[in-house]
């Protein structure tokens, strides 16, 4: 059993020896910071948020997305054919993304993420997961101006995401998730989601996860678990029918278990977290699953999201010793 | 002919010495007399302003507040506040939780209203923020579903809507930003307004924004209030389509200028939007105001846009003869 956090963490906090990165990001607005002054603070909190998820036990962490605005832009920035319009609301949030607009043809021009992930692996003493968000979410949180078809737009960052996971692929990254929320708000859509992933994954070496969240993967199991992926993450908060669904796992696939709350500050007991782990025991023997947070922690005060994961990595253990 | 009343969202910028009591306050450097006697004086700015701007139906400028929800949450039990949590870019916010029964101990905004209508001969909004917005912007630790949790706080906006019906306000406002987060439930921000708004006889209106309202457009004509103020000009308008097609009752506040943006509109784009909307509602049924709440301008831009805007009405209403 593996314990490790979705993507995201929050960015500031209390009491952090980094310096304020919202601070830094004003003064700069102010032009009173550097960019490259925001750059070192930035790169300062992500070695702090990485030490903060091995502190709070968690054995495979990320970078936090330090770096990242939002899922979208930041990818989207740096792949030429986006530009940007309007703030729009992520899914049922209260956090909004400029939408990117694709108005040209889509490509890799370089590595977007590859130096986070070499600086995230050099300053943690855990392994690293390099995040990125996959082909359809992308293309369905932006605005389609040029291709006038969903399909090749889909495909065309399928392909661009494949060049950038070879990009970390080459620099070391060992497990590399792709984030597909969007998938099941538009289940009808899984059979062009089923191409974009087998374009998405073509001739990639390292262990590879799929993760869903907000909701379940009824209507799409049990295809989905079928798909060119490692490890599924799957949310057992938001989509609670994912207990009844999910009744079979693969045996060459692992499971991530969403059971921790990322967007409300109610704490989970150990007992509930140990629960859980023994509820998905039969289906999942423990040397194949994955405990993590049901989707990224940047939507809870950065106290509480490491409270969370301390509670996380605690029940987990619990529940380990008592199946050992 | 009357028609074609102009408004205000309800938030104005606060003056920069004032947003800086606030953060002094907030680090106990300042007494909150010296503060609250700040916001009276900026209230008072603000009043002035849209009385020399000729605004119909004005706004104290929530001075006050720091924010929509949270500035309740501080006024009412039940509530207590979490750390920083980010919305977008570099924007943050601490957000209320609720921990316990959601209860009002006093009127939370009447004093501030009163205050603000004994500058004036002109109408001042109430301004409130409806259930589903306060329970939408919080965490959940206390009630066992998010429904419970909305028709609870229903209950004490509704007291709050009650004392200034009482302290004569004739217009008031309950505004449910967050209506368009699940846009499936609609229904679960109409039935919780119905509370608010119950047995009021003042005239009341929601603002509403972003969001994609086609699939829930009757349920937003559903909603029991007077006037729907929803953002349009920033969508260019295709939010008023909608309309034309479901057509209601109800009257509509327009948005002709965009709040997020510095440009100052000109007076031919405001006048274009205001002829959009004027081809579904009748002038009796039209408002005009700003998108959103103003805040986020700087207070000479907020004064440049509502100048075009009101100049915009006036011109119209003489071409079409409304007095």
């Amino acid at each position: 059993m593996i314990t490790t956090v979705v993507g995201n963490y929050p960015k500031i906090g209390p009491g952090t020896k980094a310096p304020n990165l919202r601070t830094a990001i004003s003064r700069g607005d102010r032009g009173e910071t550097t960019p490259e002054q925001i750059q070192g603070i930035r790169a300062e909190v992500t070695a702090e948020v990485i030490s903060d998820q091995i502190q709070a036990g968690i054995d495979l962490v990320t970078d936090g997305l330090i770096r990242w605005d939002d899922g979208q832009t930041y990818l989207a920035r740096a792949i030429s054919g986006f530009s940007f319009t309007g703030l729009i609301r992520y899914f049922d949030t209260n956090t909004y993304f400029r939408q990117p607009v694709v108005d040209g043809l889509l490509k890799w021009t370089a590595p977007i993420t590859v130096a986070d992930y070499e600086f995230a692996a050099a300053n943690s003493s855990k392994p690293v997961k390099a995040v990125l968000t996959g082909p359809y979410t992308l293309a369905r949180l932006s605005q389609d101006q040029k291709y006038h078809d969903q399909k090749k737009l889909v495909l065309d960052l399928a392909e661009v995401l494949n060049q950038e996971a070879k990009a970390l692929q080459k620099a070391g990254a060992s497990v590399i998730q792709f984030d597909e929320p969007a998938i099941l708000k538009h289940k009808d859509e899984f059979p062009l989601f089923q191409e974009a992933m087998d374009r998405l994954t073509k001739g990639l070496k390292p262990t590879l996860a799929l993760y869903t969240y907000f909701d379940d993967i009824s209507g799409v199991y049990p295809a989905f678990l079928k798909l060119p992926f490692q490890i599924f993450g799957l949310d057992y908060v938001m989509g609670k029918a994912n207990w009844d669904v999910v009744t079979d796992v693969p045996s060459d696939v692992s499971l991530g278990l969403g059971v921790v709350n990322a967007r409300n500050t109610k704490m989970e007991t150990e007992a509930e977290i140990g629960d859980a782990i023994k509820r998905i025991a039969p289906i999942v023997p423990l040397d194949r699953l994955y405990i993590n947070p049901n989707c990224g922690l940047e939507f809870l005060p950065r106290e509480t999201a490491y409270q969370k994961l301390v509670r996380m990595v605690e029940g987990s253990k619990k529940a380990a010793e008592v199946a050992a | 002919m009357s028609g074609l009343l102009t408004t205000s969202v309800g938030s104005f910028p606060k003056p920069p010495e004032l947003q800086a009591a606030r953060n002094k306050m907030l680090r106990g450097e300042l007494g909150r007399d010296e503060l609250e006697q700040m916001e009276r004086e900026a209230t008072a700015f603000w009043i002035k302003s849209q009385e020399e701007l000729g605004l119909d139906i004005l706004v104290d400028g929530e001075m006050d507040r720091g924010d929509m929800v949270t500035y309740f949450s501080e006024l009412l039990d039940g509530f207590t506040i979490s750390g920083l949590v980010r919305s977008y870019g570099n924007r943050y916010y601490r957000k209320p939780i609720a921990v316990g029964p959601i209860g009002r101990k006093n009127p939370m905004t009447l004093k501030t209203w009163e205050y603000a209508q004994s500058l004036t001969d002109k109408p001042v909004k109430g301004m409130l923020t409806g259930p589903y917005t306060i329970a939408e912007w919080s965490f959940n630790e206390y009630y066992s579903t998010f429904e419970e949790f909305v028709m609870e706080v229903a209950k004490v906006v509704h007291d709050e809507a009650v004392d200034l019906e009482r302290a004569g306000a004739k217009y008031i406002q309950i505004d449910e930003p967050a209506a368009s987060t699940r846009p499936e439930e609609m229904e679960l921000v109409a039935r919780s307004m119905a509370v608010v708004t119950k047995g009021l006889s003042a005239y009341t209106l929601t603002h509403i924004c972003y969001g994609d309202f086609e699939a829930v457009i009757d349920d937003l004509n559903s909603i029991p209030v007077d006037n729907l103020d929803m953002e349009t000009a920033n969508q260019d308008y295709s939010l008023l389509e909608l309309f034309r097609d479901h057509k209601s009752d109800k009257h509509l506040t327009l948005g002709v200028t965009d709040v997020h943006t510095h440009e100052i509109e000109s007076l031919d784009q405001v006048k274009a939007g205001i002829r959009k909307g004027l081809e579904i509602f009748t002038p009796e049924q039209l408002f005009i105001g700003p998108d959103c709440g103003l805040k986020t301008r700087t207070a000479d831009e907020s004064i440049a846009k509502l100048k075009v805007m009101v100049q915009a009405v006036n011109e119209i209403k003489a071409e079409l003869g409304i007095a």
